[in-house]
């Protein structure tokens, strides 16, 4: 009898085991099916792997900001978020914002949702979008107008059916003046940072 | 005009037939033939016209989604990745760019699309998405430890 609540108790633990490797399994929205494929780093030492990895990315990160220290980056160019569009700008770029959007003409604005920011030789990615303070892109709003006429019809024939309408919506142009990375990237700081409380 | 009830104001055509007409001409303008001159036959293809274009701004918001994805697909091509694995691989990363910006990197910052596909490439791998069928290619994408390993 002893043997055999051994043998249970074994099993049980294998049982506990598996659940906490497998945690992150049962966690993730895909059916159970799907995730039988699921490559496991089975029998290679994983610390090992991300000191590695971190060493790795504190190169990177040195890499980029010798080139920065050094202004050798070249033009910037980001994919940044407006007025619920995505826009991948570089300096001197004009977007066209479309409808009512209340900044005025003259107004020097910098646009705080960068989502990715790249150079020659690098990019940031932003997951979604980079720490705030980063990148600064800054733009000028110059010009505020109308749109052309937009030109509402609907016809149906044979039921005397005939609307039409017109409509001109306000359009604003920005002018991107500058992109620029302000902090050195280090890997280290960035994982103690706090995710900010601003509300965009 | 007077109009004594509602079906007399319907009917009612309007000021002057001269300047009801122009309006319309003006818009046939470069219409070829008889759609030109002939006012019966202007008013209809104008008609048809203002209906297409008021259509047709619809439509080109749709032909462009498309376009996007045909090209954000081709993009994924290139490195051997579906299109389904490579914006979910995304998403679980919470890297929300849009289509149109990753066509646009694919077609513009080459460089910067490899860098989009390895890394949910590589997030797909770890979390067994079906696609994958190789294993995780560790220590080519920056920012690695980010990743959940179990």
């Amino acid at each position: 009898m002893s043997f055999l609540a051994q043998s249970v108790r074994q099993v049980l633990r294998q049982t506990t085991q598996r659940l906490t490797t497998t945690a992150t399994r049962a966690l993730s929205l895909s059916p159970a099916l799907l995730q039988q494929n699921k490559l496991a780093p089975s029998g290679i030492d994983i610390s090992a792997i991300a000191k590695e990895h971190q060493k790795e990315c504190q190169a990177i990160c040195d890499k980029i900001n010798q080139q920065i220290g050094k202004s050798e980056q070249g033009r910037l160019f980001a994919v940044v978020h407006l007025c619920g569009k995505q826009f991948k700008v570089t300096p001197g770029d004009i977007i066209l914002v479309e409808g009512y959007w209340p900044p005025t003409t003259g107004d020097e604005i910098s646009l705080d949702k960068v989502m990715l920011a790249g150079a020659r030789d690098f990019t940031l990615i932003g997951r979604p979008i980079l720490e705030a303070g980063q990148v600064t892109v800054k733009a000028t709003i110059i010009e505020k107008t109308l749109q052309h006429t937009k030109t509402h019809f609907k016809k149906k024939r044979r039921k005397q059916y005939m609307r039409i309408n017109f409509q001109r919506s306000p359009n604003t142009m920005i002018r991107i003046n500058s992109i620029e990375v302000n902090r050195p990237l280090n890997s280290s700081a960035e994982a103690e940072t706090q995710p900010s409380k601003r509300l965009f | 005009m007077v109009h004594l009830n509602i079906p007399l104001l319907v009917r009612a055509r309007g000021p002057d037939e001269f300047w009801r007409k122009r309006r319309i001409f003006k818009l046939a303008a470069h219409y070829r033939s008889r759609t030109r001159n002939v006012y019966s036959f202007a008013i209809r293809s104008v008609h048809r016209a203002l209906a297409y274009a008021t259509k047709g701004r619809k439509l080109k918001k749709l032909d462009m989604a498309q376009l996007w994805t045909t090209r954000v697909e081709a993009g994924c091509q290139q490195y051997g990745v579906a299109l389904d694995t490579f914006k979910e691989g995304l998403a679980r990363s919470d890297i929300l760019l849009n289509k149109k910006m990753l066509s646009d990197l694919a077609i513009w910052e080459p460089r910067s699309f490899e860098a989009l596909v390895k890394i949910s490439r590589e997030r797909a791998a770890v979390e067994g998405l079906p696609d994958i069928k190789q294993r995780s290619a560790f220590n080519q994408v920056y920012g690695l430890r980010n990743l959940k390993l179990d």
